[in-house]
């Protein structure tokens, strides 16, 4: 069926017949949108039937699968795989069917325009109705939902009527963006061991003096090792047993003009103390041609995942590593982070291709393709197992699919199918100049914004040398923890509806509801506040913000305490979750997972004390620690970290109240040092700015762990060279498999919601 | 003409006696009004109107907006309104069902054709059949001294006909929920069973009219038959928590996800028709049936009256269960069925053969 067809089909099909009326009227007030999220927007689709807007007012019931309902309501981002996915369930949909689609990246590709992974859904689908919004308001979904109403009744409409305005310009010149020093270096310098100031730890010191590699120090507690291709397993084994335990990112940089890739390992510490904030890098180069790679799968498990990101989008094998199919990517997309592959924009420029994208689909559903070989069906079979593949398109799956084993009620094996998000940030952030990537990071998790604008920006200030002033510290740490406490709502709600209890989930949306509001107040933006920038923050905060944000820390109590009453204390909860999932602290640490499901395995870690940002050493509050490691530890540990973060909150307003001074960093603002705050100035003042040569790597506490930001600066551009993002539900993701495997069928979605498991977080 | 006479004065015979409409069938002349009075015959006014097909209907329109209302209230928000607002958006489901009607009805390939659509239809058997043996006060279809074993035998063929949709499906999650539906089977079954078989000890009789004619609450002779019989309940229909076989977010409707258009409208209505036939049991059995104050002009309609209160009020605590637990899983769902559960029902046994024992 060709898209141009099928346009309106469903509307004429609705305005024929002899009941028509009747048909009408029935389908108008039963629109069910079928559960299918697609992208980061799936959270303001969550808030719209969550009890603060309760679409289903409108007769609109989130439901089951594809069979029952009538309606899609596509995400944003529709990527090549998820195309796929959207297509065979829009067929699979019984007529007449109506599409609406929110979200800017869905109409010409929003923020991830030039994005490799990215379609056009009308393109796939014939959409009803268009909603724009990055992401949309549930307001305006709720618009949306109206509009395809009365376009079922026969009244279409144009919402939006487009009118040309003359403004009057008053004299002064011209405020305009200043052209960005654009000298195209051929062979810009890529190095990660730019020595700086800093000390080497003294475990690291034998290492120094051996033939053939090379220590260096590059920043406080950050080391570079370089090391022979050949030997990297070897000095891998040696730093393992002086205690650096897992990987934190896996990463490999593309140098074209020298022929040569680079493949990093980030290593750290969990298990020893004083390593736990040193960060170490073992690098080799490797050719660029053929480049054979020794997988350390066998050294640090927690690399695998990177590892089999990495295969698919630089083209590369890592040898040893036992996944050597497609991850995170489309069959038809091919090593697009090394530098020679071509975006879209630069195509349509030399006049190769047209802009939009183009994606063929394959000619039957089967092969829709399981990234699973085929010997996985057939062991299966012949150890009388059920494959059950789960998602992308499943109530309570996500943007996730998983191939479950089952035998029996037992999951013997869980392999993961990610990537149905990936909006290809790190090839983006290559294009944007260094400020630009503050909101388009900030789409990696729109539950948790704050958190990872702060880890992106303290990249750029520990580049830049920037130190922001105190009262802009007390800011971001107030907001920090407001967005941890907004994930943690978001995550309990999720949680509690894949547990089967939709009240936990209206709870907790009521909560984040007051949250968004506050948001709103203090930065403008729901979900999206691009509020902390380099050297400070936008704007400072009014008083009657930090009041109502008091008001919040306490006012928030009655209703937790309500949540707390009808879902935590539920005993078939505590049935349900109390010992599943556990995952011991050897494994937990093996697998490398982060964040407040590491600590619930008994693990004490956490950035905020490892290596402290922002105000958190002003500030009284506790890490808590669990041992359980189960699905409950991990939740009930998520909501004492929300009590010390509601102490926190209240500690910084306090401070705030006392406090008054700048917002931004002077060194920042320069000529303009008389400024009250960066509107206005921001792309004159931060538009042009360049890293310093080398690489740059820092770690932030988000909600759900640690997220690693890595910026590799050629010293001379005002984009990053290679931008490495490991969010913390990527490294949960290996943790959660593990977790899942031996348990029961109806474990896994009590497993899934405890670890808070994001898709377009991990998927990047 | 002879013939219609007969059938006339049989149908007379025995009618529901309604005072309040007496006056207006007197005023018709002779022939008609005995026409017009036909519908009253006993067994056929049991049958369509009430406790048979009209209030099923009504209630299979009004139940899943009540539960929905009522979660919605629950959960601090307002559920289906703007359809009709100043209703409170009451005729949601009418919209619902005339949606399913005439919508697509997709029949996958790897389905059993013949099965696949036939097992949707014939699943009314053993929901419209009890129907003729639930006593509404007094106006029953079918009366007989084995009204409430023959419910029962008929309530419990409903799992066979959603192991057949489930079966024949060909996905694999209709089939993880089929073999869970056929799982919490054996969980609910014996206890249910057993349960009944106890007030039927303390009732000595299976006729719902003279259960209810006894004057004697179930629930006060046997609490523990009644605590067995609402669970057990639960479990066979589904509701939460013991929604295992449909388990929206794990399955997706678990034995129904392949049913599209008005064969989902029909499986998705099944539950409830489950849920109504096993309310009107337990208003039977445990709540004294149709008995309450007499309402004098409706005469016979009364006991019929206070009757379908007590099952929408039984029917409405189960749909609140919806918004107030989260679900079990399997095992323990089992567990239960055959630990505790069973064993509360086997007491209950024992105490109604003590009353009997004591009272004989």
């Amino acid at each position: 069926m060709v898209v141009e067809e099928a346009k309106d089909r469903n509307i004429r099909i609705v305005q024929h017949g002899v009941f028509a009326p009747l048909r009408r009227w029935g389908i108008r007030w039963s629109l069910w949108p079928v559960h299918f999220v697609t992208s980061c927007c799936g959270v303001e689709l969550a808030h719209s039937g969550a009890c603060g807007y309760d679409m289903e007012r409108l007769g609109a019931l989130n439901y089951g699968i594809a069979r029952q309902s009538n309606f899609i309501i596509i995400e944003g981002t529709i990527t090549r795989k998820m195309a796929r996915a959207l297509r065979l369930v829009y067929e699979q949909m019984p007529d007449p069917k109506f599409v609406s689609l929110i979200g800017a990246c869905g109409e010409r590709g929003g923020l991830f325009w030039n994005s490799y992974n990215i379609t056009l859904p009308h393109e796939i689908v014939p959409v009803d109705f268009f909603i724009p919004g990055c992401p949309v308001t549930p307001e305006g979904l709720i618009r949306g939902i109206r509009a395809v109403q009365e376009k079922i009744e026969g009244r279409g409409r144009t919402t939006i009527e487009f009118k040309c305005a003359e403004l009057p310009r008053e004299g002064g010149e011209a405020r305009l963006v200043p052209s960005s020093p654009k000298f195209l270096a051929e062979t810009p310098t890529v190095r990660i061991d730019v020595p700086r100031e800093g000390e080497l730890p003294e475990r690291l010191k034998p290492l120094a003096e051996e033939e053939g590699v090379r220590v260096t120090a590059i920043g406080k507690n950050r080391v570079a090792i370089r090391t022979p291709a050949e030997r990297l397993e070897e000095i891998a084994l040696r730093l393992k047993e002086l205690g650096f335990d897992h990987v934190k990112s896996v990463n490999i940089v593309d140098v074209p003009h020298e022929r040569r890739m680079l493949v990093e390992y980030v290593v750290s510490s969990y298990s020893v103390r004083e390593l736990m904030p040193v960060l170490v890098s073992l690098f080799a180069y490797v050719p660029r041609v053929s480049p054979g790679l020794q997988s350390l799968k066998h050294v640090w498990e927690s690399a695998d995942y990177c590892e089999r990101e990495l295969q698919d989008l630089f083209g590369v094998r890592f040898e040893g590593n036992p996944w050597q199919r497609r991850f995170i990517l489309a069959p038809e997309v091919e090593a697009p982070l090394r530098k020679d592959f071509r975006l879209e924009e630069e195509s349509y420029v030399l006049g190769e291709a047209p802009l939009a994208p183009k994606i063929e689909y394959p000619p039957e559903p089967l092969s829709y393709y399981l990234p699973v070989p085929d010997e996985v069906f057939e062991e299966a079979a012949k150890n009388d197992e059920f494959v059950l593949p789960i998602g992308p398109h499943h109530t309570g799956s996500g943007h996730l699919r998983v191939i479950l084993r089952v035998k029996g009620d037992v999951i013997v094996d869980a392999i993961p199918d990610p990537g149905y998000v990936h909006r290809s940030m790190e090839k983006l952030a290559e294009t944007k100049l260094y400020v630009q990537n503050i909101p388009l990071f900030e789409r990696l998790s729109i539950a948790d914004p704050i958190n990872i604008n702060l880890g992106y920006v303290r990249t750029l200030e520990f580049a830049l040398g920037v130190e922001p002033p105190e009262r802009a510290k007390l800011i971001r740490t107030m907001l920090a923890e407001l967005s941890r406490i907004g994930a943690f709502l978001y995550d309990a709600g999720i949680f509690s509806l894949f547990t089967g209890h939709s009240t936990g989930f209206m709870y907790t949306f009521s909560m984040r509801e007051m949250l968004l509001e506050l948001f709103v107040r203090m930065t403008g933006s729901r979900c999206t506040p691009s509020y902390v920038i380099p050297g400070g923050v936008r704007w400072d905060v009014s008083d009657e913000a930090l009041k109502l944000t008091k008001n919040f820390t306490s006012a928030i109590l009655h209703r937790l305490s309500k949540f707390e009453s009808i879902f935590v204390n539920n005993p078939v909860l505590m049935e349900r979750v109390k010992g599943v999932g556990v995952l011991t602290k050897e494994q937990a640490i093996n697998v490398g997972i982060v964040g407040p499901f590491l600590r619930a395995s008994g693990v004490e870690y956490d950035i905020r004390i490892a290596e402290p940002y922002e105000a958190y050493t002003e500030l009284e509050w506790d890490v808590p620690v669990a041992d359980d490691g189960d699905c409950l530890a991990r939740f009930l540990l998520r909501l004492e970290e929300v009590r010390q973060s509601l102490n926190i909150v209240r500690q910084a307003v306090e401070a705030l109240e006392r406090t008054s001074g700048a917002v931004i960093a002077a060194e920042v603002l320069g000529e303009f040092k008389d400024a009250p705050d960066i509107r206005g100035l921001f792309f004159r003042t931060l538009g042009d700015i360049c890293l310093p040569r080398g690489e740059f790597t820092c770690l932030t506490e988000a909600a759900r762990g640690t997220l690693l930001f890595s910026i590799l600066s050629d010293g001379e551009s005002n984009v990053p060279y290679r931008v490495r993002v490991v969010t913390p539900s990527w490294m949960n993701l290996h943790g959660f498999m593990e977790a899942v495997k031996g348990q029961r069928l109806a474990d896994f979605w009590a497993i899934y919601g405890s670890f808070g498991y994001f898709p377009p977080e991990a998927d990047r | 003409m002879k013939m219609l006479g007969q059938i006339l004065e049989l149908a007379s015979s025995n009618r529901v006696e309604i005072p309040l409409i007496e006056p207006l069938l007197g005023m018709l002349p002779p022939p008609l009004s005995e026409l017009a009075a036909l519908p009253l015959w006993k067994p056929l006014f049991a049958a369509l109107v009430v406790p048979g097909f009209a209030t099923l209907g009504l209630l299979l329109l009004l139940l899943p907006w009540i539960e929905r209302k009522l979660c919605a209230r629950i959960q601090w928000r307002v559920g289906p309104k703007e359809i009709v607002s100043w209703l409170g958006g009451i005729i949601q489901l009418l919209a619902d069902s005339l949606r399913f009607l005439f919508q697509e009805v997709i029949v996958s390939r790897d389905s059993h054709r013949p099965y696949f659509t036939q097992f949707v239809l014939l699943s009314f058997i053993p929901a419209l059949l009890p129907m003729l043996f639930v006593a509404a006060g007094t106006i029953i279809a079918i009366r007989t001294e084995y009204s409430v074993q023959i419910m029962l035998a008929l309530v419990c063929l409903f799992p066979v006909f959603i192991l057949g949709m489930g079966w024949s499906s060909g996905n694999r999650f209709a089939f993880v929920g089929t073999v869970r539906e056929a799982f919490m089977y054996f969980a609910y079954e014996v206890p249910l069973i057993l349960s009944v078989i106890a007030m039927l000890l303390v009732f000595g009789t299976g006729d719902p009219v003279a259960i209810g004619e006894s004057g004697r609450l179930g629930i006060v002779l046997n609490p523990l038959a009644a605590l067995v019989f609402f669970i057990a309940t639960a479990m066979g229909t589904s509701r939460l928590p013991f929604e295992i076989p449909e388990a929206d977010q794990e399955l997706a409707f678990g034995p129904f996800i392949e049913y599209s258009g008005i064969t989902f409208g029909l499986a998705y209505v099944l539950a409830y028709e489950k849920l109504y036939v096993l309310s009107a049991l337990f208003t039977t059995l445990f709540l004294g049936g149709g008995s309450g104050p007499m309402i004098a002009p409706l005469g016979e309609l009364s006991g019929a009256l206070w009757f379908v209160l007590k099952v929408i009020v039984v029917m409405v605590v189960f749909a609140a269960l919806r918004a107030i637990y989260p679900r079990f899983r399997l095992d323990q769902a089992l567990k239960a069925g055959w630990s505790s559960i069973l064993a509360i029902s086997l007491l209950a046994i024992i105490i109604s053969s003590v009353e009997v024992v004591m009272w004989a």
